[in-house]
This record gives C-alpha cells, structure tokens and sequence, in this order.
C-alpha cells in the first residue's frame, strides 16, 4: 500500500538534499493509468536556511512488469533536456536506477499542478471552445521538438544513434517484434499492415529529430483556456523520423470518436500548424506510412499489455484496459487508415 | 479479446475482496475499482455475443479458405483455439495471393472487415 511508501521516499530525498533537515513526505497518492509506470504524486516539506519548505512531487516507477519496456535514464534526460525550452515539461530531480531504496527504478520531478490531462474532459465545458487554441499549441509544441537539435540538447550521448535511412527499419523491426513476442492471437490485419509497410517504405527524413514517442491528447497538460503547460511520458522517446511524431499524433485511436486529429481539429490543420512550427514538411506518401506504421505500433503496446498480464508479470487491471479497450479500435484504425473501412 | 474474460474475471474478484478490507488507502481503492469496474463493462458487453462471434467468423473463414472444421464444443476456449487456427490460415493466405489474386484478395480484406465489425466495442474511440 501507498502508506508505507512515505517514510522511504523520504529517507531517500533526505540523502540528497544534505542542506536540509525535517524532510517529510505526506499526501501520498497514487495516480490512475500509468500502465509503463506506477505514477504517485506527494507533498515533500523540509526545513532549510531557517525556513520550512514544501512542494509537491511526482514519483514515477517500475512497475514489476510493465506496458512498455524503456529505459528509464532515456525518458528522465528528455525531459531534463526540454526543460527550460519552449517545450513545457515539468523538473527532473532524482532518478534512482538501483531496486534498494523503492524496490524498483523510480525518478522523482516537479509536479505541474493545477491542470488536466484527461481527454474526456476535453469533450465538455469549459474546454469545448478551447480545441482550436489547444491544437495550435499541441501540434506548435510537436513541431518544436522536431525542429530541436538532439545534440545540442546533449541527447546524442543517451538515445541510441541511427542513420536516416534506417529509421523506418530500426522502428517497424522492433514493434514486430514485440508483436511477434507478445501476440495471444493472430493479427491478420496488423500483419497485412506490415505487409504493406516494408513493401512501401518512407524516404529518409530531411533530419534527424528527437521523437517523443507518445505525443498525443492524454499526454500534455491542459487548462480552460487552450493552453499546454507540461509534455508529459517521455518513455519512449529516441531519435528517429519526427514523421513519426506526427503520424502517432493521426492514429485514428487518438480521435476519440470525433474524427478529428486528437479529437480536436481536422487532420489537415494540423499537419498545417506542424509544418509551420516545425518548418519542415510532411510528404504525404511518407507521412501515410509513419501513421500506418503507429497503427502497428500502438497494436504492439496493447497487445503486450495483454501478454504481461496473462503471463502474471502484472495483475493490475490497468494492464487489461488497453488490449481490450484499444485492440479492435487500433484494427479498425489501421483499416480507416489502409482505406479499408 | 485477449486476455481471456474468465481469467481476468477471476483476478478482479480477487481485487475487489482485497479492497473491502477497511485499512486500503481510499485512493488506492478508487483507482483499482474504477478500472475494475470498467472492466467488468467491457466483460458485460462481450458475454452474450462471444460463442456467437466466434462461430461466425470460424464459419466465413472456412467457407472462404475451403477448410474443414466443425464448432461442436461451444466452450469459449475451444472456440477461440479453433478461431487462431483459422485466422493463422487466413494471414498465410493472404501473403499469398497478395498482387496476384484479386477476387481472392478483395474477399479476404471483405472478411477481416466484417471480423473487426463482429468484434467492435461499444464506446470503440475509432
């Protein structure tokens, strides 16, 4: 339980924060979702130069068996990375990679307070009249990141290299992979997919970009007036074709019903904004392929979601929720996008 | 769908008892019968219409790939055993005669549309 977890995060920031004394964690709650980590958030209070702080935390950790496997440190330098850019994103504190302190990796960030991610609520006032101002922002934000230099932003040293060429093959391997490993059935529409893909593949990008990996309505932090004040789950990020950002951004999956790109404005307006912010353009042929290719993609993660629970590495329900919620949404996503459907 | 209904039937079961002991955080309740409960939706939905499906789409997959085959046993499990023989098929035929068999092709891409139909979700966000 939850409880037991206060007195040890806060023995463990106390180790680092050697200035301070009385350190406390209280409040200590556990966020829904979060199915590639177990995700709390926490008030942290300690005294320092005479006076008492506090700040609210969010704690991220391994679960023992997880949605998707990454490499923490790789999603903790993304996030250090942006931070302070024009793409919002909370503080990175503390990542422990070691099992002794938390039983499992964990980091500890800033928490962004005050603001929404759930998508439903986007469907209703107050934020009906904010989709236009928050897809210039989301797709504004996605075209920054594309434009980012990885190695200025140092994220050359921890994200695997790859050369253009080999962007769409490094990809499309290991989430068949992935598919291959995990499937508890077989997928005749994901595999008539990959069919397609690797008979029809993109051209290099013009550049190398970070690619967030998971950007979509969900993953940022909203208020009632349009705006994004955190990109969060970072955990699959790597350097690759920042089509790929965009396309996982147009997975029919993340219209929500509204066929509408991420449920708010359609797909055309925002590949517009992208290539304005991004100052990059999205060929249609290439960006065809890297949605359909996010259409296997997100049929990998689901269905490994469902392997992870039926092997017993993670009894959690949150674990069921995607391969049965998502699995036939991904497949007719991956018809509409075939122009099957 | 994947995983099996009974099998996570069985684990929600075990959830929800856990969480009627009156010392579990009411967060940590909240968010494990949230889902639950939306699981057990989802369950709900797939019950009545499961053997049904699968007995259909057991029979337009033969009828289209001129298998043999039979749907005796209506346990879901044995149903669903057949089911991943017969689609296993039916991926392997569709390698096959992909730009070669047009007719062939058109009725096997007619079937995994109707498939995805048999299957939908309701509340389904594509």
């Amino acid at each position: 339980m939850t409880q037991s977890l206060e007195p040890r995060i806060a023995a463990y920031v106390a180790g680092r924060m050697p200035n301070a004394t009385g350190v406390a964690v209280d409040s200590l709650s556990r966020i829904s979702g979060g199915a590639s980590r177990e995700t709390y958030r926490f008030r942290l209070s300690w005294s320092e130069d005479g006076r008492l702080h506090e700040r609210k935390m969010i704690l991220r950790r391994d679960p023992p068996a997880s949605l998707i496997d990454t490499e923490r440190r790789i999603e903790f330098e993304a996030y250090r990375a942006f931070h302070g850019s024009s793409v919002p994103v909370p503080e990175m504190l503390w990542l422990e990679e070691g099992s002794g302190p938390l039983d499992h990796p964990f980091f500890i960030a800033e928490e962004i307070a005050g603001y929404q991610a759930g998508p439903a609520l986007l469907w209703a006032e107050p934020y009906l009249g904010t989709h236009e101002a928050l897809a210039e922002r989301k797709w504004t934000i996605l075209g920054e990141i594309a434009k980012a230099d990885p190695v200025a932003l140092g994220l050359d040293k921890v994200m695997e290299p790859i050369a253009p060429a080999d962007c769409w093959k490094r990809e499309l391997g290991y989430w068949e992979n992935v598919l291959d490993e995990d499937e508890a059935e077989p997928l005749p529409i994901i595999r008539a997919a990959i069919r397609w893909l690797r008979a029809n593949p993109p051209p290099p990008p013009a550049r190398l970009s970070v690619v967030h990996g998971d950007y979509r309505t969900g993953n940022f932090l909203f208020d009632t007036e349009g705006g994004i004040h955190g990109i969060l789950d970072w955990e699959m990020a790597h350097l690759g074709d920042p089509l790929e950002d965009l396309g996982w951004s147009l997975n029919p999956v993340w219209s929500f019903g509204r066929e509408l790109a991420g449920g708010l404005v359609p797909e055309a307006q925002a590949i517009a904004i992208w290539e304005r912010a991004s100052g990059l353009r999205a060929d249609p042929a290439a960006l065809k392929w890297w949605t359909l290719f996010n259409c296997v993609k997100g049929q990998a993660i689901w269905i490994s979601s469902a392997r992870a629970f039926i092997s017993g590495g993670n009894k959690e329900p949150i674990m069921v929720y995607p391969p049965w919620a998502l699995q036939n949404a991904q497949d007719r996503a991956t018809l509409k996008v075939m122009g099957r459907l | 769908m994947k995983p099996d209904v009974p099998m996570v039937l069985v684990e929600m079961a075990g959830l929800v008892a856990r969480n009627a002991a009156p010392d579990v955080p009411a967060a940590d309740r909240a968010s494990a019968l949230g889902l639950t409960a939306a699981l057990m939706g989802f369950a709900a939905q797939a019950w009545d219409g499961a053997a049904h499906n699968l007995v259909q789409e057991n029979r337009a997959i033969r009828a289209l790939l001129g298998l043999q085959g039979s749907d005796e046993d209506l346990r879901l499990s044995v149903l669903s055993q057949e089911n991943a023989r017969l689609r296993q098929a039916l991926i392997d035929r569709h390698a096959e005669v992909e730009g070669k068999d047009p007719a062939m092709e058109a009725a096997i891409w007619a079937e995994l549309v109707a498939s995805t139909e048999r299957r939908m979700v309701a509340g389904s966000p594509a």
